[in-house]
């Protein structure tokens, strides 16, 4: 259970569209191992369908995208879902669905036609269900919940899929503070255990303190891509963003931490 | 993992069934005792009492049990694709499609192809054309409900123009099929129905953890390993072939596509698509509405279409209406 096995995911010059509108062109990006990558940019930017991309939700108009070197569009769907789960922004469940009904979904990957609920699917279960730390929760259904603890069940699920690789659209979307560092938290020590971890993430702020590598995109292309402490500047803040500020060390953490955010002097006359 | 609630509401609509079959192969313009009927059922009663049950009733018992089953099955298939409860192969136009096609036949409009193949080339045939008309979303979201209605509705005068067209006697053999009745089914299209769900139903059983998945977003279910296009087109294809050769054994029969997997849904564990529930429910629902309409005004018959109609309307209206209380268990 501590040893999770590992799995690459990279694009090679992916190109994304909606119909004929061209929303992220020639993009090439890889994950790195074991690390949680935050993928960042003012809205509209393409990031969710990159991540919709890496994640074979959304199919590239042109490129590629390997899962261990291999297209991962030629493979078969089940055996990409043992190996990168995802957590998408709709969570629609059916209703009256429990906690556990949902969390014993994330091992369908891992369940053959007929094949019944195994050792090892019990063994995955109670550990997502402590990994996410839903064990109040596993008799509950989904909509008695609050959004910090719904999310928590969707993490579970996506746990107990016991995937090398986990991609999260906007895990923290709708939280309040406590239940963001909660849900943070949790995905860094899932990064911890050995998960290579993808997300997007809308507050800047978090990205640098929680992530180990950041993409950073505008207009459906990426801009930098590094370290936050080697990427995040007041410039970058700028081109993304269009509002200016100042970058100072978190005492803490040594995160970079943006002060004295505000909007542009000449846009602000306007 | 099997499951404690929906094994014991499986085991419940089955014995829901069987009561109604053998109530209905006692009642009629001859009753015969429960217990003769069920011996007639294993060949120890008398003569009499065995010609009526296995000769007169047991067809027509066991035609209705098909189509109900074939019908739910069909209903809760498309329900799931689409995620909508409504959408029904009876309402997006489907039956009303076979029914033309399989009036045409009976008619004998130029054409002396079997009912069940001219039903199943209806159902087909609408089933294509509203898949096209809904464009890149395929059966999801209400373009396909609606283009369905819209095929529904011209089939429905097609048929109507012809059954005002052709003489009186040929009209009066094809009426039954535009209101649903067991009355005129012939005893082909019911073993071509009791294939077609055997064949359906043992397919629907391979692509049933992908049906389940369809319970969340495209995204879920794609990430839980389901091949969507896969799960997608063989559904739709096996809901089409079962209304198909339904609609050729008893007609356009409304809202028991609708009612059947609504109340399997209900009283089965949410999580799961309920095809087994769904299948006895629509069977029970049949067979227990076309005794109904047999017995209530006895020796005049009432299509068992309107009867489900009439006893389906509120029901439906109380489903759809009550609040909802899955979040309290």
């Amino acid at each position: 259970m501590s040893t999770i096995q590992r799995a690459t995911l990279a694009a090679e010059a992916i190109t994304l569209a909606h119909r004929n509108f061209t929303v992220a062109d020639n993009l090439s990006v890889a994950l790195p191992a074991a690390k949680v990558t935050a993928i960042v940019g003012p809205n509209g930017c393409g990031k969710s369908t990159l991540l919709n991309g890496l994640a074979r939700i959304h199919t590239p108009a042109r490129g590629t995208v390997l899962l261990d070197g291999k297209d991962i569009h030629r493979l078969p769907s089940r055996e990409v879902a043992r190996k990168l789960a995802l957590l998408p922004q709709d969570n629609t469940a059916p209703e009256g669905l429990t906690v556990a009904d949902l969390i014993r979904f994330g091992r369908q990957p891992h369940q053959g036609w007929m094949k019944q609920w195994s050792k090892d699917d019990q063994q995955a279960f109670d550990h997502a269900v402590t990994a996410a730390d839903v064990a109040s929760l596993v008799n509950r259904a989904l909509d008695t919940l609050s959004g910090g603890q719904r999310q928590r069940a969707w993490i579970a699920m996506a746990v107990a899929q016991q995937t090398p690789l986990l991609l999260l659209d906007e895990p923290t979307s709708a939280l309040d503070l406590g239940h963001q560092i909660e849900v943070f938290e949790l995905i860094r020590s899932l990064s911890h255990q050995g998960k290579t971890i993808a997300m997007v993430v809308h507050d800047l702020a978090s990205a640098c303190r929680y992530a180990d590598h950041m993409v950073a995109m505008k207009g459906g292309k990426i801009i930098r891509e590094g370290a936050p402490a080697d990427i995040v500047s007041p410039e970058l803040v700028q081109e993304l963003y269009e509002v200016s500020c100042e970058l100072i060390e978190d005492p803490a953490t040594g995160a970079p931490l943006l002060v004295n955010v505000r909007r542009n002097a000449h846009s602000g006359a306007a | 993992m099997p499951d404690k609630r929906t094994t014991i509401a499986n085991s419940i609509l089955l014995a829901l069934m069987l009561v109604a079959v053998i109530t209905s192969l006692s009642m009629g313009t001859v009753r015969i005792d429960p217990m003769d009927t069920l011996r007639a059922l294993v060949g120890s009663a008398d003569p009499m009492t065995t010609f009526v049950v296995n000769e007169l009733r047991l067809n027509r018992v066991t035609a209705g049990l098909l189509a109900g089953a074939a019908l739910a099955l069909a209903g809760c298939l498309m329900q799931t694709l689409a995620r909508n409860r409504l959408a029904t192969p009876g309402i997006i136009g489907i039956d009303n499609a076979a029914t033309a096609f399989a009036v045409a036949s009976v008619v004998g409009i130029g054409v002396s192809v079997a009912p069940p193949v001219m039903a199943l080339a209806g159902a087909a045939a609408a089933t294509a054309i509203a898949f096209g008309l809904a464009g890149a979303n395929g059966t999801r979201g209400y373009r396909f409900i609606v283009a369905g209605i819209g095929i529904g509705a011209i089939a429905g005068a097609v048929t109507q123009v012809m059954l005002s067209r052709v003489a009186i006697d040929a009209a009066n053999a094809a009426y039954p099929w535009t209101v649903g009745s067991l009355n005129a089914r012939s005893g082909n299209s019911v073993l071509v129905l009791a294939c077609g769900l055997a064949a359906g139903y043992g397919l629907l059983m391979l692509i049933s953890r992908g049906l389940n998945t369809l319970q969340f977003s495209d995204a879920v279910a794609v990430a839980l390993g389901t091949h969507l296009k896969r799960v997608r087109i063989l559904g739709l294809a096996i809901s089409v072939l079962l209304t198909g050769f339904a609609v050729s054994v008893c007609g356009p029969v409304g809202l028991i596509a609708l009612l059947a997997p609504e109340l399997a849904r209900t009283i089965c564990k949410p999580g799961k698509v309920p095809l087994l529930a769904s299948a006895l429910a629509g069977a029970t629902f049949m067979v227990v509405a076309d005794l109904l309409g047999r017995t209530l005004f006895s020796p005049l018959e009432i299509p068992v279409g309107i009867i489900t109609a009439i006893v389906g309307s509120p029901y439906l209206l109380w489903i759809l209406l009550k609040p909802s209380q899955r979040s309290l268990t």
